[in-house]
């Protein structure tokens, strides 16, 4: 039996009231030619204990990143997530609410929303930010689309956009989707043999209407070259970096090297991996895209009496208001995920998160020692600076190489062939503020026995 | 305290982390070290429980009162589903994690594609799309690859009605189309004629939701999608409004191709101040082949194989092919919200129809409250408002139209809309659809009471037989006064100015 609908067993009282006979009447404006008749072929209603039961067994059922040494990270994190996080963003207030319409009942979602603005906008550099887009992928796609928006009447090659050659595929696809309709058209940057972006074909990309790289891109690498990447395409050409959110408590923010827009994956602030969703995008520009931008964006304004208060503002870029001419689609955001990510930024406080990014900074560095010491084992881009994540070459297929550590009770990494072909025997390694020296032996015991097998 | 900013203590943060485990590397070349640290808080731990529990308290949710806002079906979110998504099968999961690593959770995907396949009527499902308007866009770019694989590219013209969700032409506009805005007939129903005359060898696809904004039944969709399809268009059913219909009718019965699910809405994932949603997308068969890549499969598993969640079938990852769109979202949609949803499924099961049921009784109930007012209590009121339609029945949601209040004493939906906050409730959702005028758009939901339909409609006329003057200065008892919108806009204050030593 339902328990969670109050009016069970009630029905012909109300029915009576409004002058209906029976529940079916309520339906009888719904054709004959198109009325269900049977009932659902689903199983009956559970009840609270049996959903619970069957929760865990399900879930029990899967290998969590917590359970054994992990190494899996591919731009997103195994963080460790406070307490307090989601202890108080599922407080059913902020839980249950919806997009703040009504300002006068939603000062604190909204206080928040604008805080959590603020701590993006310094942690990236650049004036502004929104409440959140889906991913960072998502953030990327439609960064592009807002700068060609804004720069195609300056633009020489207004259509063109860049994008670097070692974005993931699965966020290039999100980017193609996104593109695909509006004309734009995507080149590729080339990068050099030692991962950083080939800065010769950037020039090429001067007087198109944007350029999207990623800092430290997909192989963790840390490009210095990407500090001059704007003096080469010029303030014609948007420039667009995806950030590792954590790195910036070491890094440069790109907003201090003349990036015009800064987006990325904020999950590493808030929330735990969750099978990849939700987690939230970040997306902050410059006063110049403001107006043509993606997103909802709070405000601070004042109420009747004078008395500082906040809303929603800018709304007429928005599709409830501007339809087909709107600046995005979206509508539902990932606005309780960023609440919990500026819940988390203020618990780390600035020397807190340049504390976090150190602890990540070193654990990539002592597994990079470790793994590199393995014979046959050898890093894909030797000489970089890396954050998080670095890929290694093996003496043989990367996939081979996970079977066998998984055996061993240990989660390598990331097959790097799943995302280029020519890199079928790399591994991406990916480090966090976890791992142990423990994980680290088991890591390495793991590769070196697998390796030390390969013929 | 005003915001997180004014806490600045002097020691560091708030949140004590473990020294590192190794040393400093001192990795980061110095071109790109970072000069300033970024102007945040200083904060304690319970500085801050209570900072945010007492932005929580100026935040109104369901669990504070009755949501009626329409066409975002604000329903009761059951607290199991939260502590579900805590456990760490499901929290300390990665995406790209092997398929035999993630058995139980492909188990609920699957699981969850083949339910919304039964209760739509599709073949197919992709739980990928992260939020309702990611769906609608990624249908519509299906719909697009479909044309495009049959040498169709010259159909470049998406049907909406003009009560249609703004995501609707928004969605098909990033997708390249341009977009034909039929008016509705003068019953607030679809207009067949108007249809009949927009569509064309251009037509690429048709977007609408059933029941409509108005909140009505649109009796004639079979042979709107009839007309549809003879020019060789497809049908798009915006899935907004699905919690109105469940085990009554589907969009396949109906004659659509495509359809989104907003499991936020229909299935219970919280709204959480504007997200995180799921927009799950389901396809008939001859669209099946353009779904985003993966999608969950399974097969009977094999001799020797470890058996993941004991049904004796082995899931996995299955990729779409090479006709797919690829990738709308970066990984495998709101694996959470998916979760939380299939809790909320579970607790149904068969009995979803009960659910829709019991949404258009509390739709209809509220509405004849509202506009039924009894003798006494009608002869204190003002003005009533007019109906949004002159339907005899409505389904899950229904429209009031303020204008006749505005016209005998100058109240407009807005002013009702802030006075309502003062009596406890969110406001229903103002000026939408945009075709009603002075509109209030009331879903109430299948998880409310009859009391509290009844106290709300008590209400309502209570609010109607003021002084129009405590309605236009309203609302008075909220943290805050009517907010100044207009303020926002001009100055844009869009963060704090940050602290003297930055």
């Amino acid at each position: 039996m339902v328990d969670q609908i109050p009016n069970l067993g009630r029905e012909s009282e109300m029915l009576s009231e409004i002058g209906l006979k029976s529940m079916s009447d309520l339906f009888s404006n719904i054709p004959e030619g198109v009325r269900r008749e049977d009932s659902l072929p689903l199983p009956p209603p559970q009840s609270e204990e049996q959903i619970l039961e069957d929760a865990r067994r399900l879930l029990g059922a899967n290998v969590d990143l917590d359970s054994r040494p992990s190494f899996l990270s591919a731009g997103l994190a195994r963080n460790f997530v406070p307490t307090m996080v989601p202890m108080l963003a599922t407080r059913g207030e902020f839980l249950t609410s919806y997009t703040p319409y009504q300002p006068e009942v939603s000062q604190g979602m909204l206080q928040a929303m604008w805080e959590f603005q603020t701590m993006v906008s310094e942690l990236v550099g650049l004036p502004i930010s929104n409440v959140s887009m889906y991913d960072a992928s998502t953030a990327a796609a439609e960064a592009i689309t807002c700068a060609v928006r804004v720069k195609s009447k300056k633009a020489t090659n207004p259509n063109s956009v860049f994008v670097s050659g070692l974005v993931p595929p699965h966020r290039l696809s999100v980017i193609r989707n996104y593109t695909q309709g509006v004309g734009i058209e995507l080149h590729i940057l080339p990068h050099n043999d030692d991962g950083s972006l080939d800065m010769e074909m950037v020039s090429s990309a001067a007087g198109s209407s944007a350029v999207y790289v990623e800092q430290p891109n997909s192989l963790g690498i840390l490009d210095e070259g990407l500090i001059g990447l704007k003096e080469i395409i010029g303030d014609s050409t948007a420039l667009i970096v995806g950030v590792d959110a954590v790195s910036l408590g070491l890094v440069q923010p790109p907003g201090h090297w003349g990036a015009d827009i800064v987006v990325g994956e904020g999950q590493p602030f808030g929330i735990g991996p969750t099978g990849g969703g939700p987690i939230y995008g970040i997306f902050a520009c410059t006063k110049e895209f403001l107006r043509l931008m993606p997103g909802r964006i709070v405000g601070q304004s004042i109420d009747t009496e004078g008395k500082t208060a906040y809303t929603l503002t800018l709304s007429t870029r928005e599709q409830h208001i501007r339809r087909h001419r709107a600046t995005s689609n979206i509508c539902s955001n990932e606005t309780l995920i960023a609440l919990m990510g500026a819940m988390h930024m203020s618990l780390l406080g600035p020397e807190g998160l340049e504390k976090l990014a150190t602890r990540i900074s070193s654990a990539t560095y002592a597994v990079m020692e470790a793994v590199t010491n393995i014979p046959g084992v050898d890093l894909v881009n030797p000489g970089g600076a890396f954050f998080r994540e670095f890929a290694i070459r093996l003496p043989g297929p990367a996939k081979e190489a996970l079977s066998s550590m998984d055996a061993a009770g240990v989660l390598g990494g990331f097959d790097l062939g799943n995302w280029w072909e020519d890199m079928s025997d790399c591994l991406l390694i990916g480090c966090d503020e976890g791992i142990t020296e423990s994980d680290i032996s088991s890591l390495v015991d793991a590769l070196g026995a697998w390796s030390g097998g390969v013929k | 305290m005003n915001t997180v900013f004014d806490f600045n203590g002097a020691s560091g943060s708030g949140w004590s982390q473990p020294d590192s485990n190794f040393q400093n590397p001192d990795a980061v070349p110095d071109s790109l070290r970072r000069k300033r640290l970024p102007g945040w808080p200083r904060a304690s731990e319970p500085e801050l429980v209570r900072h945010y529990t007492l932005l929580s308290q100026k935040t109104f949710g369901i669990d504070t009162g009755f949501y009626p806002l329409g066409s975002c079906t604000m329903k009761h979110n059951p607290r199991v589903n939260e502590r579900i998504v805590q456990l760490p099968g499901i929290d300390r999961i990665h995406p790209l994690q092997d398929s035999s690593q993630v058995q139980g959770l492909l188990a609920i995907y699957y699981e969850m594609q083949e339910m919304l396949a039964i209760c739509s009527g599709m073949d197919a499902v992709t739980l990928q799309p992260v939020a309702g308007a990611q769906g609608e866009f990624t249908a519509i770019r299906c719909i697009q690859e479909y044309h495009r694989s049959r040498g169709d590219d010259h159909r470049d013209k998406v049907i909406v009605p003009d009560s249609a969700h703004g995501t609707n032409p928004a969605s098909a506009s990033m997708c390249g189309y341009q977009i034909i805005e039929i008016p509705s007939a003068s019953d607030g129903r679809l207009d067949i004629d108007a249809l009949r005359a927009a569509v064309g060898d251009d037509t690429a696809a048709m977007m609408i939701t059933n029941p409509s904004t108005m909140g009505l039944f649109e009796t004639n969709i079979a042979e709107a999608s009839q007309i549809v399809h003879e020019a060789g268009g497809q049908m798009y059913y915006d899935g907004a409004n699905f919690n109105a219909i469940i085990g009554k009718t589907d969009p396949g019965r109906m004659g659509f191709d495509a359809v989104h699910y907003n499991l936020h809405k229909t299935f219970s994932q919280p709204h959480g101040g504007g997200g995180p949603g799921s927009g799950p997308i389901g396809v008939k068969g001859h669209l099946s082949e353009f779904l985003p890549t993966p999608i969950a499969s399974r097969r009977e598993s094999q001799e020797g194989e470890p058996n993941g969640v004991g049904d004796g079938f082995y899931y996995f990852w299955q990729d779409v092919g090479d006709n797919s769109i690829g990738k709308v979202q970066q990984w495998n949609g709101n694996a959470g919200a998916v979760v939380r949803a299939w809790a909320f499924y579970r607790r149904y099961g068969r009995d979803l129809e009960r659910m829709s049921e019991h949404a258009v009784l509390n739709s209809n109930y509220l509405r004849h409250k509202i506009m039924n007012p009894e003798p006494d209590v009608a002869s204190k009121i003002n003005c009533m408002p007019s109906e949004g339609s002159e339907a005899s029945l409505v389904m899950h949601e229904f429209t009031l139209s303020m204008s006749p209040v505005k016209e005998i004493n100058g109240v407009t939906g807005k002013d009702v809309a802030k006075r309502l906050l003062d009596y406890g409730y969110m406001s229903p959702t103002l000026y939408f659809p945009q075709i009603v005028p002075e509109c209030l758009m009331i879903e109430p939901t299948e998880t409310e009471s009859k009391e509290v339909l009844d106290k709300f409609a008590a209400d309502f006329h209570a609010v109607l037989s003021e002084d129009p003057e405590i309605l236009t200065t309203a609302p008075h008892t909220t943290p805050v006064k009517r907010v100044d919108e207009v303020w926002a806009a001009r100055n844009l204050i869009l963060r704090h100015p940050g602290n003297d030593e930055d």
